[in-house]
């Protein structure tokens, strides 16, 4: 963990940005009742330090032709959880491959255009070897995204 | 809605950016700012742009990973329970989904106890019946170009 404190300030730009992040920074500095500038700096001083990654859209999947978000989880023959992770994560479509402690060793989220992409998917991990097990869970509906749930008040001490 | 060229580009440059000004792209794609503007209120209104977010690195603020939490609940009532989870701090996305479970939900997770009193709120919701764990290791993001983190 890095030793960048957050103040007030910062957390309240955070939290305006979470829920708009297009919010125009003079709107921001008149809601802090500080200068444009201020936030401006502020803004760049997170960034640059790694805190802001960037700023982005929410899409919804569906609406952009690739309709089924899935999660997977894969139970492995000990110990070839790397070598199996390192497979999976070339499959296209993959969004987050990841080693988990749990009842799976491997699990993984992807987005994929359709049933048929789905039962591909899930008979390339199951030839791999070592794998022992597949289990696919699909998201239905719209799935809800809540960025705004991230609590800054941990680093300020 | 069929999306042309325009609002492709659109997507993708505000994807990486979402502060990028309209005027930019406007002069990218050589057209007026106008009908950027308007294309973006558009995808706006369609509900293909949901929402926009600042993207922070939760490991700078204190979490220190990522959980799956895979609930079982009486058929029925999932929409309900899912509109419960999604409103606990840390929980950044839920869905209902077809497989092993009826709701999946990601949160971060700031230790094991924070892990512990997470778990117990979602298995104390009225018509949960179980709630399954699994910690991803080593992993702090969850695809840039769609959310979150």
């Amino acid at each position: 963990m890095s030793d960048f404190k957050l103040d007030e300030l910062d957390i309240k730009i955070l939290r305006m940005l979470q829920g708009d992040a297009r919010k125009p920074f003079q709107e921001i500095a008149e809601h802090c009742g500080v200068s444009t500038d201020t936030i401006k700096n502020r803004f760049n001083t997170m960034t640059k330090k790694g805190l802001i990654r960037g700023t982005t859209i929410v899409i919804d999947p569906k609406e952009v032709d690739q309709n089924l978000i899935v999660s997977i989880g894969i139970q492995v023959t000990n110990p070839y959880a790397e070598q199996v992770l390192a497979l999976v994560k070339k499959i296209t479509g993959m969004c987050v491959v990841t080693r988990s402690v749990g009842r799976y060793d491997i699990e993984a989220v992807a987005i994929l255009k359709d049933i048929e992409q789905i039962n591909t998917i899930k008979n390339t991990i199951g030839d791999f070897q070592q794998v022992k097990n597949v289990d696919i869970e699909i998201w239905v509906d719209k799935p809800l995204l809540c960025p705004k749930n991230f609590e800054f008040e941990e680093t300020r001490q | 809605m069929k999306l042309d060229a325009i609002d492709t580009t659109i997507l993708d440059m505000m994807k990486k950016d979402a502060r990028i000004s309209l005027r930019e792209i406007a002069r990218l794609l050589k057209v007026s700012p106008d009908t950027i503007s308007n294309r973006v209120e558009k995808l706006q209104q369609q509900g293909i742009i949901l929402s926009s977010t600042v993207v922070v690195d939760p490991t700078q603020i204190g979490y220190s990973f990522i959980t799956r939490f895979g609930i079982n609940v009486k058929p029925a009532y999932a929409t309900q329970v899912l509109e419960k989870i999604i409103k606990i701090p840390s929980v950044i996305i839920a869905s209902r989904v077809v497989g092993n479970y009826d709701l999946v939900a990601i949160g971060v997770v700031k230790n094991f106890q924070h892990l512990y009193t997470l778990r117990d709120i979602i298995l104390e919701m009225p018509y949960v019946e179980n709630v399954e764990l699994g910690m991803w290791i080593n992993t702090m993001e969850i695809c840039p170009h769609y959310f979150l983190i």
